[in-house]
């Protein structure tokens, strides 16, 4: 089976039913490089950056054309392809388009975008590939903060601590968990005695029964 | 036990909702649709940005089509994406058609190629798109994805109203910690006796006890631990850093 296959930048694996489609000659006018597969399974595309795509048309949407039967074998085909469904939302289709979306996306958690047609769509998948090499902004980025301005802002959360205390404070005892365990006479020579009680009471003092 | 029973539990069978409270200026309908056609619990307070959570790992934003579609909004879309990733394991778009105006001849939305290419973006990094119709249909997606998360037994299932000034400066502490949302903040609320009892807990009791994951309670059992660097208090203290 072609599954385990990618097919290379800038190309994608398409299914033989699709040979003559408005679908492909707008992909080729777009740039994309087709090439037709007859061994895809239920998927109609296999894109280069591993994911690949099911069509559901307004036909089989209308004519309730056992599209469900073949959502179901899409979703449990075992790949390590991201799916994803296109659906064509048309005005013949849209009475049906809640229903179709709660089943992918509610019943069997697929990702779902709508298209209007068949030209929608090859602009769509046209992005996909060739707008895969580009940055994508909305990657996730590992992010390494710097944790000393939170726990100083944590630490201003207590009543009576500003900036000027928090940072006496932290100076004195280091971390959080030391500040709250610090017993109030310890405190005394940093904020002066009513804060340190104070201090001490808002770490100790209940706020849930707990469990 | 619970000493909180007057608080108000969402009733069974119900989902609790947290909703920004910019979310009302531009939902009315939708907020009303969710209490009384949906029956969910919502509670409106002040989030870092104007989205919902429906639950203790997934947050949801609402979009309108052209939103997505215009060029200025994607550097700010990247940031709120990001900053939603930082505190919840999902993240969800409901993406809306825009409403014609009455009497305006209704002009079809056109797809660019900058839409799709966000469009594609989106789905790449894991974020969940819903497709709506207006506030009415949103509504009933939110109502959804919030039973959803329930079945799968990621429900906000503690109150979500703190009350009393004291447990208030509490929440406002835990919202402080790193890659704490509004959910977990608000479970350490009701399942730690004190702040204390909660800084000096175990990764596994901070887990259990703020509904979160492995991962995001070793960060704030870190957190908690942390040596502040006695050249940034120095700095701080100059006001250099300020």
């Amino acid at each position: 089976m072609a599954a385990a296959a990618l097919p290379p930048f800038g190309h994608i694996f398409i299914g033989e039913k699709w040979r003559q489609s408005p679908l492909v000659s707008s992909l080729k006018g777009g740039g994309v490089k087709l090439l037709f597969e007859s061994e895809l399974g239920v998927a109609d595309f296999h894109l280069a950056n591993k994911t690949c795509i099911l069509y559901v048309s307004e036909c089989d949407i209308v004519a309730a054309n056992s599209y469900k039967r073949k959502l179901v074998l899409f979703r449990n085909a075992s790949s390590s392809f991201q799916k994803l469904v296109l659906v064509e939302n048309t005005r013949l289709s849209e009475q049906y388009f809640s229903t179709v979306q709660k089943f992918v996306m509610f019943d069997l958690g697929l990702p779902l975008l709508p298209v209007g047609g068949q030209a929608e769509a090859s602009q769509l998948i046209t992005q996909m590939v060739l707008g895969d090499g580009r940055d994508n902004p909305f990657r996730r980025t590992a992010s390494s903060r710097m944790l000393d301005p939170a726990v100083l802002a944590v630490v201003q959360q207590v009543p009576g601590v500003g900036r000027i205390k928090a940072l006496a404070l932290l100076q004195r005892f280091c971390s959080i968990q030391r500040l709250c365990n610090a017993a109030p006479p310890e405190l005394e020579p940093i904020v002066g005695q009513a804060t340190a009680q104070q201090i001490h009471n808002f770490f100790h003092k209940p706020t849930a029964a707990g469990t | 036990f619970n000493t909180s029973v007057s608080e108000p539990l969402a009733p069974l069978g119900s989902v609790s909702i947290l909703a920004d409270s910019r979310c009302i200026s531009t939902g009315v309908d939708l907020m009303t649709s969710l209490r009384h056609r949906h029956s969910a619990t919502v509670h409106v307070c002040s989030l870092d940005g104007s989205y919902f959570i429906v639950s203790n790992r997934m947050a949801v934003e609402r979009h309108s089509q052209s939103d997505l579609a215009a060029v200025q909004n994607r550097k700010r879309l990247a940031e709120r994406m990001s900053s939603l990733q930082r505190l919840f394991e999902r993240i969800c778009l409901i993406v809306e058609r825009d409403r014609s105006k009455p009497g305006d001849a209704s002009r079809p939305f056109q797809r660019t190629r900058f839409y799709d290419s966000t469009i594609a973006g989106l789905v790449r990094t894991g974020v969940h798109l819903l497709w709506s119709d207006g506030a009415e249909e949103s509504a009933g997606l939110l109502a959804d994805i919030a039973r959803l998360e329930q079945r799968k037994g990621h429900a906000i299932t503690v109150p979500l109203e703190v009350k009393g000034q004291h447990r208030e400066q509490a929440l406002q502490l835990y919202l402080g910690l790193p890659s704490v949302n509004y959910a977990h903040a608000l479970n350490m609320s009701h399942n730690f006796k004190s702040i204390a009892q909660l800084i000096n807990s175990s990764v596994e009791a901070i887990q259990k006890g703020g509904c979160m994951n492995q991962s995001r309670a070793e960060e704030i059992y870190r957190a908690l631990r942390y040596s502040c660097d006695s050249f940034f208090l120095n700095t701080s203290k100059a006001g250099k850093n300020s």
